[in-house]
């Protein structure tokens, strides 16, 4: 692959975003219309405790990524109910148009005690385009099972032969962060199958092979099927130390497959890299692959997780 | 209508020595019949850890003679499962167990707890195996629980009881519905609900409430506990309020539905025969989670008395 990049394209702290949100335009999703295109993305407000929790927003572009026609002013979804999966924020919200209705698959947050979160993913439906979501339950439909003990989330959801195909994350552990009095989560990319978007069938198989160690955390896969092949983009990072240092953050990384499910791991051909001194040099993660008016394109976030909003790449033919 | 003539408590957790991990509360009993003796599971806790203030479960038995099921031989020498790993389900807890035996093999379904930011805490199901007859289990998996959450089963999996009718599994057990706050205080409500299963690996829910509400719309449901006798299946199990309800007329008691399919259940709490006891003992503010098991052609029950278990579970049998 070899991406062009676009550069910085939405930057959260230039304009004012629904629930007292301030930073972060975290994991952009794509929502293709006739005329524009939305972008849904995580933002911050942070609560009475100081803690952050991350609502949901969208940006409307035109579809040559030009001109920003309208943010979004509103709650698209609200926080789950006291106790719930999703209570303490949704990030990433996966959007998907299927017939009538558009699908949102929450990435749900709530806080626990002894670590700092559990993870799990619920669905809602959107039937007035995507301007809000309602839940189908108070409960998830994909969370932890006997193989895949926590950390349930980064879905992305896309129909193919009539099934609904679900790539996400989920945790194999919890590891001691030996310099500070925390513990840190590691986790895989994994795969699960459905016939309603409701009652999925987990894989049980961890999709991308390791390159770092064991404790590599893979996050957010984004899938295409282009040039009778399935393309994922995903992120990888070190388990410590990924604050920190630049060469133990995120960076992007690229495996294909010819059925979705056996995946052959490749970084090498990802095609893009930080550029230095720009406002992706020190990490890169949160991709989101797609297509619109014949390009493949990528949207990602930069430096401090999207703290400071999301850019753009092109394919290159 | 059934008649219990209670025969005592078993013993008072906090007179046991020497069982740290024993030093309060004996919650959830449940038996596994040998052919000299009877083992009771329950569950019990260490005392409150003293920096978060916070207690931890354990399940351990105690083995008591056929013919009196208040003459003890002895406690088990450690609990039968370890707590689990940061950040599963059952980190903080293992409570209740209901054990079954089926073609040789002793499996295990336990309630796992973990605390929670919002609220205290939430509960999966896990399930384990035992090659020692029961003396300790291995848990099944990666550390995660049998049973998921689900857009209608939110939080709070909990109160497994495992039975085998017709040659198929039934998972009992309750589901959170929500949470309501008590004088800033969220206090949870949950209902019974059940399981099927073939393999006892692939779990289908039937997805609704078995048992109508009674004392209010927020009546909190636990310990589904059935049997198969005399040609219908019984479930008897506690409720509560679910606000105050440690004040005597609002905590637990005991209830009880009948049914001929396992599904449809009729609740008839006026046929349960068995109540609070008026004078001084153990259980005379409130009874709650009930096990009922045939023993030598019998039916016997065990229970818990005031706070739960606070100061342990007592023995009924059926009168005539």
């Amino acid at each position: 692959m070899n991406w062009n990049k676009l550069g910085k394209i939405f930057d959260p702290t230039q304009h004012k975003l629904a629930n007292n949100c301030v930073e972060f335009a975290q994991s952009p999703q794509t929502l293709v219309f006739e005329e524009f295109i939305r972008i849904y993305f995580s933002t911050r407000e942070k609560d009475s405790a100081g803690k952050y929790i991350s609502h949901i927003a969208y940006i409307d572009m035109d579809k040559e990524f030009k001109e920003l026609l309208k943010i979004s002013n509103h709650t698209i979804i609200t926080m789950g109910e006291l106790g719930c999966y999703d209570e303490h924020g949704i990030f990433p919200f996966n959007v998907l148009r299927d017939n009538t209705n558009i699908l949102g698959f929450i990435g749900g947050w709530s806080r626990r005690v002894s670590v700092d979160i559990e993870t799990s993913i619920g669905l809602a439906i959107s039937t007035d385009n995507g301007e809000t979501f309602k839940r189908i339950g108070a409960g998830p439909v994909l969370s932890s099972t006997l193989d895949e003990p926590f950390l349930v989330g980064d879905p992305f959801v896309q129909k193919i032969n009539n099934k609904y195909h679900m790539w996400y994350i989920y945790g194999t552990n919890w590891i001691q962060n030996p310099s500070k009095n925390v513990k840190e989560r590691v986790y895989k990319i994994g795969h699960a199958i459905s016939d309603d978007a409701v009652n999925w069938r987990k894989t049980n198989k961890q999709l991308i092979a390791d390159k770092l160690n064991e404790n590599e955390c893979q996050a957010l896969p984004s899938v295409i099927f282009h040039n009778n092949k399935y393309h994922m983009v995903f992120c990888y990072r070190q388990a410590l130390g990924f604050r920190e240092n630049s060469k133990d953050a995120y960076r992007l990384g690229y495996a294909f497959s010819d059925d979705g499910l056996n995946w052959q791991r490749d970084d090498e051909n990802i095609g893009i890299e930080p550029t230095v001194n720009s406002w992706d040099s020190d990490m890169m993660c949160y991709p989101h692959i797609f297509s619109c008016n014949n390009n493949i394109y990528l949207l990602y976030n930069g430096n401090n997780f999207g703290r400071f909003g999301f850019g753009l790449a092109v394919l290159e033919n | 209508m059934f008649k219990w003539k209670k025969q005592g408590r078993v013993f008072n957790p906090a007179e046991i020595k020497g069982k740290p991990w024993l030093s309060e509360f004996a919650q959830a009993p449940a038996t596994l019949i040998f052919e000299d003796f009877v083992r009771i599971y329950f569950a019990c806790r260490p005392p409150r850890d003293p920096s978060s203030g916070q207690y931890v479960s354990y399940t351990a038995y105690v083995d008591v003679k056929r013919d009196n099921l208040l003459d003890i031989i002895s406690f088990s020498e450690s609990p039968i499962l370890p707590l689990g790993a940061p950040g599963t389900f059952d980190e903080f807890g293992t409570y209740p167990t209901s054990i079954l035996r089926h073609n040789g093999e002793l499996v295990a379904y336990f309630g796992g707890w973990t605390r929670c930011s919002s609220v205290p805490f939430t509960v999966g199901i896990g399930k384990a195996y035992s090659n020692d007859d029961g003396k300790t289990f291995q848990k099944v998996g990666k550390g995660g629980p049998i049973i998921s959450y689900t857009p209608d089963e939110p939080f709070i999996i909990s109160g497994p009881k495992i039975r085998r009718f017709n040659d198929r599994w039934y998972l009992f057990y309750i589901a959170g519905k929500k949470w309501v706050m008590d004088n800033g205080k969220p206090e949870p409500v949950y209902r019974i609900r059940l399981a099927t299963s073939t393999d006892g690996v692939n779990w289908i829910k039937h997805g609704k409430d078995l048992i109508q509400t009674k004392v209010e719309e927020n009546e909190a449901q636990a310990s589904p506990d059935v049997i198969y006798w005399n040609g219908k299946y019984h479930m008897f199990f506690c409720y509560r309020y679910s606000t105050n309800y440690r004040e005597n007329k609002r905590g637990y008691r005991i209830g009880y539905a009948f049914s001929d399919d396992l599904i449809n259940w009729t609740r008839n709490d006026e046929h349960v025969g068995i109540d609070i006891s008026t004078n001084d003992e153990f259980d005379n503010q409130s009874i709650a989670y009930p096990h009922v098991f045939e023993l030598d052609g019998n039916l016997h029950m065990l229970y818990l008395g005031n706070e739960v278990g606070r100061f342990g579970f007592g023995w009924a049998k059926l009168n005539g």
